[in-house]
């Protein structure tokens, strides 16, 4: 078990934003940071993902593992987060249904594009396997299952050298966004809700970006002489998200996807906006972490174990949701959903590490 | 089969029974005249005064006049090709029924979230991906359940739509779904209520789904039944019926929308290309 540490910690702040921000209507939604900037808390959950990639592949000592080792793990990886997907897609729609049936209200069926499940369980179950398939809210694992899926070949072209794979996927970026490159939705029409082709830029910065904050010192100076940069744009940010401007893409010229804010395809202006960010806070983690006590521990808890965490926070979210909406919502409603869904996250980060700490006994 | 009789195969014998159904229930006569109303099937009969309000759909009109072609993006509710969904493929059809010598293209497109976070952005994305004439737009379930506030909703609406309209795009606006545990549910009947208001003062053709339903949940039945219960019933009758419901709306609203060319339009229904946008940015 990892002590407590910065992206540990910024992992599980990540976590947290994103239980609380998919519970759409609730009283703490408006105290997240992703109301107050362009960019939110999946661009920190891809860029921390690629970061610690760097840090799976290589030793303590900063000696990459052998390349084939690099590539296994990550394709183990890549198995696991598919499994999680399968998982949590099934558990999500079997929440649904038995709201469904249980409150004797078929709307709720329709939540989400469950309703195509419903309506469609021939196609869909196809498409669930091929991840073409997703629910609202439902759609970032599928993003990393491709993400880790080629971030092999990210790491070896990273050694052989770092600018070109970073070059690589700036190119494969901007082709997506001036030629509107997605992978498509099936069953239905439509495309993915976080565009691979362009999150995949922020999988790969962030694994580079670890990988120069480790071997070069003017990179540590740098970003702390740009942390004032970092600041006005967070304040820009700031200001655009609270008085509610942003392009209208009707208006801004071909090609459009450069100019928008838009989520899914991470669009330069959220792109800049995180990279502020990260600048602006990155420095924060040695600030706060002697002050906040217990706090860094639990959050670290919860970025080391960002899969499960992240499962079971989706389905928490869920289940919120149907509290929020059989109960009529207010303020006890959401303060009990909100503390009890981080006190069932804080225990399964406790249970994935008791059970990881107990000696396996050898299968039959 | 229920269902099949819901989609007639043969085209004339549906027109003349929608023909005579609308004549039947007073929906709107001058314009089953007019326009060919779309047929509705004897299951998801409502009477007008019950389904729909009628506004003009002056883009909607043009484009018909102009090119002979319709180019409608439906937005919301399933759209897999199951009992419900047939929904947008049925659309078209009913459509190209009520006017042969149109084309309509119709794109689809689910829209996961609330209006009042996040799911009006994604719309303008939608739309400027596809640049549609039409907006048929199944609104409000989602928020209605998320319990969002009503006000913050109809406002998220109005703006959506405001800005819709700005840039000479007609919208029909869907009310959300009915089932008798939200009959009486105060929350989610302001939603219903926050729809209507915004498309009267926007000027919008609404379809009154939740009414429409609750009409054909106080229907005595002596059809089919479900395995899960009336409710379950209600909702797929009700899911098979939206493209009816819709054509109807749509076509009683083009019939009542005058002709661009010759006569100039009222301001209110031109496409408003170089009217400044409600929403800022």
């Amino acid at each position: 078990m990892r002590e407590p540490n910065a992206i540990d910690f910024w992992r599980g702040f990540a976590l947290i934003t994103i239980f609380i921000n998919h519970i759409p209507g609730n009283t703490f939604e408006r105290y997240t940071f992703s109301q107050y900037g362009i960019s939110d808390a999946a661009e920190l959950f891809v860029f921390l993902a690629g970061w610690s990639i760097g840090i799976a592949t290589r030793t303590r000592d900063g000696a990459p593992e052998p390349r084939w080792r690099s590539v296994v793990r990550m394709l183990a990886r890549t198995v696991e987060v598919y499994r999680a997907q399968i998982t949590v897609m099934l558990l999500a729609l079997s929440i649904i249904a038995g709201a469904a049936l249980l409150l004797d209200n078929p709307l709720i069926l329709e939540w989400h594009n469950a309703g195509n499940f419903f309506a469609d369980p021939i196609q869909s179950v196809c498409g669930m396997a091929l991840l073409t398939y997703q629910l609202g809210f439902f759609n970032i694992l599928p993003l990393y299952v491709v993400l880790i899926g080629i971030a092999p070949i990210i790491v070896v072209i990273a050694r052989v050298s770092r600018v070109l794979a970073l070059g690589l996927s700036f190119a494969l970026y901007f082709a997506s966004l001036i030629l509107d490159w997605n992978l498509p939705s099936w069953p239905g029409e439509g495309t993915w809700f976080f565009d691979p082709y362009c999150w995949q830029l922020l999988l790969t910065l962030g694994f580079v970006l670890q990988d120069w904050n480790r071997t070069s010192p003017a990179f540590g100076r740098w970003t702390r002489r740009l942390m004032p940069v970092g600041v006005v744009i967070v304040i820009v940010g700031i200001t655009l998200s609270v008085l509610d401007i942003r392009p209208d893409p009707l208006m801004v010229p071909e090609p459009r996807l450069l100019f928008t804010f838009e989520k899914s395809y991470l669009t330069p202006a959220r792109l800049v906006h995180f990279l502020g960010v990260l600048l602006a806070f990155s420095p924060i983690y040695a600030l706060i972490a002697p002050r906040i006590g217990w706090i860094v521990g639990f959050l670290s808890g919860l970025g080391r174990n960002s899969l499960a965490v992240f499962s079971m926070g989706s389905l928490l979210s869920l289940i919120g949701q149907l509290v929020r909406f059989q109960t009529g919502g207010g303020l006890l409603v959401d303060m009990t959903v909100a503390g009890c869904g981080l006190v069932a996250l804080g225990i399964t980060a406790w249970f994935v590490e008791w059970r990881s700490r107990r000696p396996s006994k050898p299968r039959a | 089969m229920v269902r099949r009789m819901a989609f007639p195969q043969t085209f004339e014998a549906a027109r003349m029974r929608g023909i005579v159904v609308a004549l039947c229930l007073g929906i709107v006569p001058a314009a089953a005249q007019e326009a060919g109303m779309p047929a509705p099937s004897l299951e998801c009969r409502v009477p007008g005064s019950q389904l729909y309000s009628v506004a003009g759909l002056a883009a909607a009109k043009a484009a018909l006049e102009a090119r002979h072609v319709l180019r409608i993006l439906a937005i919301g509710g399933s759209s897999a090709p199951g009992a419900s969904a047939s929904y947008p493929v049925k659309l078209e059809a009913a459509l190209e029924q009520a006017m042969p010598h149109v084309d309509v293209v119709i794109d689809h497109r689910g829209l996961p979230g609330e209006i009042a976070s996040g799911a009006a952005e994604r719309l303008r994305s939608l739309v400027a991906d596809a640049e549609p004439d039409l907006v048929v737009w199944q609104v409000g379930t989602h928020d209605a359940i998320a319990r969002v506030d009503p006000t913050a909703f109809a406002e998220a609406l109005d703006e959506s739509v405001a800005w819709l309209k700005s840039h000479g795009i007609d919208v029909v606006l869907v009310d959300p779904l009915y089932t008798a545990s939200v009959a009486t549910d105060t929350d989610y009947n302001r939603i219903v209520d926050g729809v209507r208001d915004v498309a009267t003062r926007e000027g919008v053709p609404l379809v009154r789904r939740f009414e429409a339903l609750r009409y054909l949940a106080g229907r005595t039945e002596k059809g089919e039944g479900h395995i899960l219960g009336r409710q379950f019933r209600l909702n797929d009758l009700g899911l098979r019926c939206m493209a009816e419901h819709v054509a109807l709306t749509i076509s009683a609203s083009l019939a009542r929308t005058p002709s661009p060319p010759p006569t100039p339009v009222p301001p209110k229904e031109t496409p408003a290309l170089t009217e400044p946008q409600r929403a800022p940015g």
